[in-house]
């Protein structure tokens, strides 16, 4: 049974200003709720230009990119922000923080100016800082916490906003194995458990490959292929894709790619 | 000694955006005594140095300056450059003005001196520019800035004097030294006898003595203390400087100190035609009782600005405007 | 709590302010003495106007620029201001008002400047530009300075470097009254725009993803906080140290959330200020110190401590 369609990109084609080459060229992609969506492909594939324009930062030149069936632009800054929450590759906190307080700035979109935190506000924040396992943090300071920890605590920020589809650009960039393993499980099990939609972009080709639903690999700006993971991680495609030869092998149901050594 | 580049405040407060506004250094115009306070060398020096000068049997003559080095011309010299405006007006009026071959920019009167060369401002002496004058003597204003220049004459083998002059008292020593130097002995002590003279006259005994106060800047309000030569003209004029305690020649003082200290007549050194300043309506003077009432003497800042050969005439100015005013 | 000492504090400070002086004023003179009315009282307001402002101007621009050690002074705004004193007083303009006006003029100018310089390319207020083009500017205008008044005859000119550092000495009622009708509206934007502000701290991309509109937010803040630094320094010149030193005070007591921040940087940062005065007035009476060296004198101690319980963490 297909879920809510909460993202919708259709042969959108996107070039940056004074760029030779467009960074998109008739990419589709659809993400519904209750599905986890992995974005994978080499750097300068244009994961991170899509979205980008699947968001509404950029207009693309061609096709159409919706949100909740209104165009991406349309959106304004706060609107957006109610319904989606994205954990960017990188933050750069300038002022020591606690936890609590970060996870709070995720309710700006649906506070006023001038109004106070209310009581829903509160009890949203211990909800997000409960489902991301954080709770016993909430009162540390932000540079204190480990790696890992600290991602969780930035998507509970982002699940404070109480969105409907959850961005995350590399999470799991620069964590170890069972930080890796942890978060991807915590953004599986709210997809399965609250029906939230996921776009995670990602190099860890085999990691999306056990969680995600479907697959979107881009190569060069275009999609080289989409569908679930059996049907995109084949030998053929990975290997050209990837441009380095590969093995291709089943775990747990799930295709595994291991990349081969050159002969010496 | 009218000239006086002076030193930024400690508080040199680099990196605010002006950056260099504030290192900038402050300019003391000799009709702009402001300056002096900002010294960190105005002042407090006062040269006890005994001089002498001995000629010997040679012909030559020997002189100790204030700073203490000993200066030696083979000759009366000949060929002068004078690096301060009262410099400049001492050589003419003891007769040597003929050989005056350089001066500053600010070196205006007399009238003749204008026809000198200038070699640039004095602050910071343009040793080229002095040295294309081919002079035998360069005689300089005392401060931190001079001293570099001293050493830089030297090596080029061109004698300098070193003088200050900020009180009334120099003015005679000063006249008679340049007198021995340039072989107008005579003329160099007769004016200095008649400027002692002058300042030895006691000064009017008006009861009360009427009270002064010297605002040279408003914003912050600066004054003239009792370590200036401005602070003996207005005793000699028979007036009392309210700001006479202070020991610095000027200081920067709250406004309600003045307010307090309640001065009869305000005293203005100015450029131009006399008239109240901008500040005198603002609000805040309002409370300085000679401000509100608009007790305002203006002094020609050319005359006062520093000591010099017409300084009597200055004593005498000060005290008409005293009379008129009570 | 904090907030009570806070204010606590600053009246005890405005109190000592108006009793303490150079000239000695018996107390139960105080109410009727035209020195603590026309000069002690509008003084004192002047400094908590000014020592306020630079401090909320200081916190905001902090979290704008994304550097701790911002000042509201690194904007070019100073620089712009000298120049505009000393071309009012080259240009002999008339009235009691021309120098401040002047330099108001000269710091909105140099802002403009900085402003476009941050727009360039589509650059959209890059933190580097503005703190790169204030300090470039700012060196520009001061090297203009210096030329017009190394060339220029008039001895007044020497002294507008004096009145840049003047401090509180021109506050009057008027000056007070003036500032009251000015300061309420960029001082409303930058309390405005607080949340905002607590976002921007993570960065624009994110901030812009938790739904701010980094853009415009960047914008006021920045001409909110220049107006407000373009006052002080019309008013009183520049005392350093205060922008940069209260919003780190503030902080440390307060934390980083801006809706506390901001009015504790206001508050503590008028208080510095008048304590400040207080003391240039009264230390070496019947002279006066520049303001600026004392709030140099005391914030930097200050500072220090501050810096040794960050690393003390």
């Amino acid at each position: 049974m297909d879920g809510v369609l909460i993202l919708d990109v259709t042969d959108v084609t996107f070039r940056y200003p004074k760029a030779s080459r467009d960074a998109l060229r008739g990419v589709s992609c659809a993400v519904r709720s209750g599905e986890l969506v992995a974005v994978l492909g080499p750097n300068g594939s244009g994961k991170t230009t899509l979205v980008r324009v699947a968001l509404g930062a950029s207009p693309p030149h061609a096709g159409t990119a919706r949100i909740l069936g209104r165009p991406a632009h349309t959106w304004s800054r706060r609107e957006l922000a109610r319904v989606v929450g994205v954990v960017t590759q990188h933050e750069d906190n300038l002022f020591p923080q606690r936890v609590r307080e970060t996870v709070l700035l995720g309710r700006y979109a649906r506070l006023s100016s001038w109004g106070a935190e209310r009581v829903e506000d509160h009890a949203a924040v211990t909800r997000a800082l409960e489902r991301c396992d954080v709770d016993a943090l909430a009162d540390r300071w932000l540079w204190t916490l480990s790696g890992g920890e600290y991602q969780r605590v930035r998507i509970a920020r982002a699940l404070a906003q109480e969105p409907r589809l959850l961005v995350l650009d590399e999470p799991t960039a620069s964590l170890d194995v069972r930080h890796e393993m942890e978060l991807f499980e915590l953004v599986r099990a709210l997809v399965e458990r609250e029906g939230l939609a996921a776009v995670v972009v990602t190099h860890d080709v085999n990691l999306a490959a056990r969680f995600a639903d479907r697959i979107v690999l881009l190569s060069d700006g275009v999609v080289a292929a989409a569908g679930s993971p059996e049907e995109v991680l084949r030998h053929d495609v990975a290997a050209s894709v990837f441009d380095w030869p590969l093995a291709v092998s089943s775990f747990d149901g799930r295709p595994q790619i291991t990349p081969l050594r050159r002969p010496s | 000694m009218a000239l006086q580049r002076t030193k930024a405040l400690p508080l040199a407060h680099l990196r605010s955006a002006g950056g260099g506004i504030c290192c900038m250094r402050r300019w003391a115009h000799r009709t702009h005594l402001a300056g002096w306070l900002l010294a960190l060398a105005a002042g407090a020096c006062r040269s006890s140095a005994d001089r002498r000068s001995t000629p010997d049997g040679s012909g030559a003559l020997s002189v100790v300056d204030d700073a203490g080095r000993a200066v030696v011309l083979a000759a009366p010299a000949r060929r002068i450059v004078s690096l301060a405006p009262s410099i400049t007006e001492l050589l003419f009026a003891i007769g040597a003005g003929d050989r005056v071959v350089g001066r500053t920019t600010w070196c205006k009167y007399p009238p003749a001196a204008t026809a000198v060369p200038s070699v640039g401002d004095g602050l910071d002496p343009n040793v080229e520019a002095i040295a294309a004058q081919r002079p035998d003597l360069v005689v300089l204003y005392r401060s931190a800035l001079t001293e570099s220049a001293t050493g830089r004459l030297a090596a080029l083998g061109i004698p300098t004097l070193v003088l200050r002059h900020d009180r009334l008292l120099d003015v005679g020593r000063t006249a008679r030294l340049l007198g021995r130097l340039t072989g107008q002995s005579s003329a160099g002590d007769s004016l200095a006898r008649l400027i002692d003279s002058t300042l030895a006259v006691p000064p009017p005994a008006t009861i009360p003595r009427p009270r002064l106060a010297f605002v040279v800047w408003d914003n912050p309000p600066m004054t003239i203390g009792g370590g200036s030569f401005l602070d003996e003209l207005v005793g000699l004029a028979g007036g009392e400087n309210v700001f006479h305690d202070i020991r610095s020649a000027s200081a920067t003082v709250s406004l309600e100190t003045i307010a307090v200290r309640d001065p009869d007549w305000i005293l203005i050194l100015t450029d131009s035609a006399p008239g109240p300043p901008a500040w005198s309506t603002r609000a805040e003077w309002r409370v300085v009782r000679a401000a509100r009432a608009r007790h305002f003497l203006y002094l020609p800042a050319e005359l006062f600005g520093q000591p010099s050969p017409r300084t009597p005439e200055a004593v005498a100015t000060l005290r008409r405007l005293l009379e008129a005013a009570r | 709590m904090k907030w009570l000492a806070l204010v606590g504090g600053l009246v005890a400070v405005l109190l000592a302010a108006v009793v303490l002086g150079p000239a000695a004023v018996p107390l139960r003179e105080l109410t009727h003495s035209p020195i603590v009315w026309q000069l002690r009282v509008p003084r004192a307001l002047l400094g908590l106007l000014v020592g306020g402002s630079l401090g909320v101007a200081g916190a905001s621009l902090q979290s704008l620029v994304r550097n701790p050690l911002a000042d509201p002074f690194l904007l070019g705004l100073s620089g712009g201001a000298g120049l505009g004193a000393v071309t009012a007083i080259a240009l002999h303009l008339p009235g009691s008002w021309a120098l401040p006006l002047a330099a108001f003029v000269g710091a909105l100018g140099a802002l403009g400047l900085v402003f476009r310089l941050g727009l360039v390319g589509g650059a959209e207020l890059d933190p580097r530009i503005l703190l790169l083009g204030g300090v470039a500017v700012g060196a520009f205008c001061a090297a203009v300075t210096t030329a017009i008044v190394s060339l220029a005859e008039a001895s007044e000119l020497r002294n507008a470097f004096l009145w840049l550092w003047g401090g509180l000495s021109g506050a009057s009622w008027d000056t007070v009254r003036v500032l009251l009708v000015y300061l309420p509206l960029p001082l409303l934007v930058l309390f405005g725009a607080a949340r905002p502000l607590d976002l921007l701290v993570l960065g624009e991309e994110q901030a812009r993803h938790l739904g701010a509109d980094v853009a415009v937010v960047k914008r006021r803040v920045y001409l909110a906080a220049s107006f407000l630094t373009a006052a002080a320094v019309a008013t009183a010149g520049v005392v350093g140290f205060v922008g940069l030193i209260v919003p780190h005070l503030a902080r440390s007591l307060w934390g980083g959330r801006h809706r506390s921040l901001l009015p504790a940087s206001f508050l503590a940062g008028g208080a510095l200020l008048v304590a400040a005065d207080t003391l240039a007035r009264v230390a070496v009476a019947p002279r006066e110190l520049p303001v600026g060296v004392v709030t140099a004198l005391v914030g930097v101690p200050l500072f220090v401590l501050l810096l040794r319980r960050w690393t003390a963490y």
